[in-house]
């Protein structure tokens, strides 16, 4: 690894973790706009993960050393996948043959560590989140691999890098491809990070929220790791989704990172807008719905198999 | 490789001093002191035999003994290392364990004399080499395991469980003989080393290949063969049941392979059968193991997961064998090779845990535990090193073996063609789902035994020093193998250069990037310590308080008020409820003010009682109606026995 490639990667990593939170806060607006209010400011999640930093930490009395260490476990796991994606034409830091296989269990040992945190406060309300994570963390899995698995296969690349820049337009299969799987991308957007129509990220209701009621306890620097780590993990899925759109740009390099802004916008104002006009599901139709976005993928394979 | 002999008879001189010494503290004490000696100064013999093949004689001079009696192959010497390797944090545990029953006043003998024999007879059937004595090992390691199972014989479901054990074996040996003989008839020799049977004799080759994978898949506990499992450990003595669920299930395993060599290049549809049925183990071996609240009974069912993950790894070499694709061949051999020491080592991680939890808390019931973590700190660190390592999650081993078999499916996928892409799509989706289930598995045990608070009131939770030295140990290999796996895929490359996949010169097992994959790891490690500190540093500036949890509000929120392992499982039960014979009893409150009420949720084995007991009960109806002479006293079936077997003995001289 030469040194140029090593500054693009530890720049796209910066570029991921510095402006995470903007992503959330223009999700946030776009949304008050719809709903016809002024709404917070853009940079409004930095104001609160500084608010954050400064409160002071309360652990539940029943909660032993996993409170204590999840945090970091989940932010370190976070850092480490975000160094996988490639950002615009950038090379990511971390890269190498199998590469796809570590990233998503990385951010399995993100969710382990969620779930055991959320478990060991002992209290009835974090329980019922966990149990949802774990439950539905099980059905999305499969998804991300038949959709970016699927093109992995397609041409037997296993880098994520590679995989991305697989993918060509010449080929008329593959813009219905890239239409399918940013289709179950955005659903396992949608599951993985909480939002509607799984998770609703604001109410306050205990009882039919998954993400926010497993960190109810946590508070001070503790859940400051825990929002800025969902923060980092809505940039990484909105990557994830917007670098499919990739190879409209192989050719130059600058219009590469216009295409990526252009598609992260979108992509912003897609969940907004999903945000606004549907309510959340009935909890016991979400693994319906996730089995519908694998049923997506299957349609991958069977394209696969018709263009081979 | 005469030391490994000697190491054999250092072991096996613990049986003296069960018979010299009295006292059950003196003989426990001597016992695994001699057992210790042995195996350790066994594994250095193996160890240096497996990574200095060049400067180890792998012949052996001893008294009596012919030469071609065992063999030492590579296959065999990896084998024997994981045996000894795994049995020395377990004798360490048994000590401790023996010492609980000791102080009760009750009598170990039968245990102390059962052990050492396991032991030798387990290391010797991986490195016979000759059929006959294989199934002598074989078999006194099934009864040996079998007596050690039946410690506890005044209880009603040791009776059971045992006897499923005990039939399973017999069925196992009935095949092994037939399987052996039908080999024996084909190459006129009873040695290991001149069974070779080819492709080219049609109905022989497919007929030994369903023997081998039936007895063999049977003691291993592939799916439908998997009954005995989740009956067997959960009864045993902590100690066998992690010999048991480390090691004796993988000389199921180690059969197959052998198979394997006996009978190579193997035909297509053969990886397909094995992939799928291993696949199947997979998901519903987790599933099942899900449903459960007995943790051994748990631990149990995610033995056939494993097996599973093994088989799906031995499933993709069976195909690349059937191509004569080097790399394939590599990495699906290689990952269930990995695999199968990994497995060993987090799963007797985990049995002996659940050991040292019953001796201080009386129960396997995880519904009644809770705030263990609390307790015993360190005790559930190790615990969780263990969970986190079978779950397949980085940093630990489990991750590198599935590692390796995925790469087995993406370089399947690139050297078959055809429709290998979508197959290996399939068994990739399979295995992430599989990951998936482990997580939400080893979430819940975790969380229900550990975290949380109390909800039985614990008098005392004790960890003894040997306790944690072997639990610590094993959990000290699980971090080695994770962070630095290049010596042991050497050693596993090397293994299957030698003696498996001759004339291999693909490299794919070493041409993964471990050196980058360590790095990876290392950095993870390092950036955790490093989040952590700044965190204690904010902790610190701006103050940690411990408060009750959040309760709307309401004051008294008591123990029993957790969430429980039911509960967080529910919603994965219910959807494979017909599977997993999942069913639950409720009555719905009725009046204003409901009276006490009651609620309960089962989950049998769809395979199980569906499928595997009516047939059980059809055998028995069967030979009932067929009995013709029925006698109370044991005496007329001994001499009914003696009469069968004067018979067929007369039968095999006059036929030979």
């Amino acid at each position: 690894m030469d040194l140029n490639t090593l500054a693009q990667g530890i720049f796209a990593l910066l570029t991921i973790l510095v402006l995470a939170p903007l992503f959330a806060g223009v999700i946030n607006k776009q949304k008050a706009i719809f709903t016809g209010r002024i709404g917070a400011p853009v940079v409004q999640p930095y104001y609160e993960l500084k608010r954050l930093l400064r409160k002071e930490t309360i652990n539940a009395s029943s909660s032993s050393f996993i409170s204590d260490i999840a945090p970091a476990v989940n932010l370190i796991a976070m850092v480490v996948a975000a160094a996988m994606l490639p950002v615009g034409f950038m090379k990511p830091l971390i890269s190498f043959e199998g590469d796809i296989i570590l990233f998503a269990y990385v951010l399995g040992l993100a969710r382990f560590f969620q779930i055991l945190a959320a478990m060991d406060i002992g209290s009835s309300f974090e329980g019922m989140g966990a149990s949802r994570e774990a439950t539905f963390a099980v059905f999305a899995e499969p998804i991300f691999f038949f959709t970016i698995g699927s093109v992995a296969f397609a041409d037997n690349l296993t880098s994520i890098y590679d995989i991305y820049h697989s993918i060509r337009l010449d080929n008329v299969t593959y813009i219905v491809f890239i239409v399918v799987c940013s289709i179950s991308v955005l659903i396992l957007a949608v599951t993985e990070c909480s939002r509607m129509p799984i998770d609703d990220p604001n109410t306050h209701l205990e009882l039919t929220m998954i993400h926010e009621v497993m960190i109810l306890d946590n508070s001070g620097v503790d859940l400051f790791l825990y929002q800025y780590s969902s923060y980092v993990k809505l940039c990484i899925y909105a990557i994830v989704e917007a670098s499919l759109f990739y190879p409209f740009a192989v050719q130059n390099s600058y219009v590469a990172v216009i295409i990526f802004m252009v598609v992260i916008a979108v992509l912003a104002t897609t969940l907004a807008v999903v945000e606004t006009v549907t309510a959340r599901f009935k909890l016991k139709f979400v693994p319906q719905y996730l089995l519908f976005a694998t049923a997506i993928g299957v349609l991958n394979l069977l394209i696969y198999t018709f263009t081979k | 490789m005469d030391l490994f002999f000697y190491s054999l008879a250092i072991q096996l001189s613990a049986l003296i001093a069960v018979a010299l010494l009295r006292s059950n503290r003196a003989a426990s004490a001597a016992v695994h002191l001699l057992l210790l000696a042995g195996l350790v100064s066994g594994f250095v013999s193996t160890l240096s035999a497996l990574i200095f093949p060049a400067d180890q004689p792998l012949s052996f001079n001893i008294y009596g003994v012919p030469p071609d009696l065992f063999r030492f192959d590579a296959l065999g010497l990896y084998f024997l290392a994981i045996v000894q390797l795994v049995a020395i944090p377990t004798t360490i545990y048994s000590y401790s364990s023996l010492k609980h029953y000791i102080d009760k006043g009750k009598s170990v003998k039968q245990l102390l004399a059962v052990y050492p024999i396991l032991l030798v007879a387990t290391q010797l059937t991986v490195v016979s080499n000759h059929s006959i004595l294989f199934l002598v090992c074989w078999e006194l390691m099934s009864t040996a395991a079998y007596l050690g199972m039946v410690f506890e014989k005044e209880k009603k479901d040791v009776q059971t469980g045992s006897f499923y054990y005990l039939v399973m074996n017999h069925v196992v040996v009935f095949i092994l003989y037939v399987f052996f003989f039908l080999l024996h008839r084909h190459s006129g020799s009873w040695l290991f080393s001149d069974f070779h049977v080819s492709p080219d004799t049609g109905s022989l080759f497919i007929l030994l290949y369903v023997l081998a994978l039936i007895a063999f898949g049977m003691k291993a506990g592939f799916m439908p063969f998997h009954f005995w499992l989740p009956r067997a450990h959960p009864i045993a003595p902590a100690v066998f049941s992690s010999f048991l669920s480390g090691i004796i299930i993988k000389t199921g395993i180690y059969g197959i392979l052998r198979t394997f060599q006996f009978l190579n290049p193997t035909p297509e549809w053969l990886g397909w059968v094995v992939l799928a049925g291993s696949m199947i183990s997979a998901i519903f071996g987790v599933w099942y193991a899900l449903a459960q609240h007995d943790i051994k009974r748990l631990l149990a069912y995610h033995s056939v997961e494993n097996i599973g993950i093994i088989g799906i790894g031995i499933g993709i070499g069976f195909i690349g064998s059937a191509y004569q694709s080097l790399p394939v061949q590599v990495l699906g051999f290689g990952g269930a090779l990995l695999h199968t020491l990994n497995h060993a080592i987090f799963k007797s991680l985990l049995f002996i845990g659940s050991g040292v939890i019953y001796q201080n808390l009386g129960t396997r019931n995880i519904e009644l535990m809770g705030g263990l973590a609390r307790r015993g700190r360190f005790f559930a660190i190790l615990f969780l090193v263990g969970s986190v390592a079978i779950s397949g999650i980085p940093p630990l081993n489990g991750f590198i073996s599935e590692f390796i078999i995925f790469n087995g499916f993406f370089t399947t996928a690139r050297e078959l063609k055809n429709y290998y892409p979508l197959l290996m799509l399939i068994s990739t989706v399979g295995l992430a789902f599989v990951g998936g289930l482990a997580v939400a598995c080893f979430t819940k045990i975790n969380s229900i035994m550990f975290l949380g608070d109390e909800r039985k009131e614990i008098k005392h939770f004790h960890v003894s020093v040997y306790d944690y030295l072997s639990l610590g140990i094993f959990a000290l290999l699980c971090a080695a193998i994770g962070f630095y796996p290049q010596p042991f895929v050497r050693v596993i490359n090397d293994v299957l250069n030698r003696a498996f996949i001759p004339g291999n010169s693909s490299s794919a097992l070493l041409n993964i990037n471990w050196f980058y994959i360590s790095l990876i790891f290392l950095a993870i490690l390092a950036g955790f310590i490093l989040i952590y500190i700044w965190k204690r540093g904010m902790n610190k500036k701006y103050g940690r308080k411990i408060l009750p949890a959040w309760g709307c509000g309401y004051e008294r929120l008591n123990p029993r008020m957790q969430y429980t392992a039911s509960s967080f499982a529910d919603q994965l039960n219910t959807i494979a409820k017909t599977v997993l014979g999942y069913h639950k009893k409720i009555k719905p409150p009725a009046e204003i003010f409901p009276a006490k009420n009651k609620f309960e949720s089962h989950a049998d084995d769809f395979v199980d009682s569906k499928i595997i007991l009516p047939w059980f009960k059809k055998i028995n109806t069967f030979i009932s109606r067929i009995e013709l002479l029925n006698y109370s006293d044991i005496r007329y079936y001994v001499a009914f026995i003696l009469i069968i077997i004067s018979i067929y003995s007369l039968i095999g001289f006059l036929w030979i």
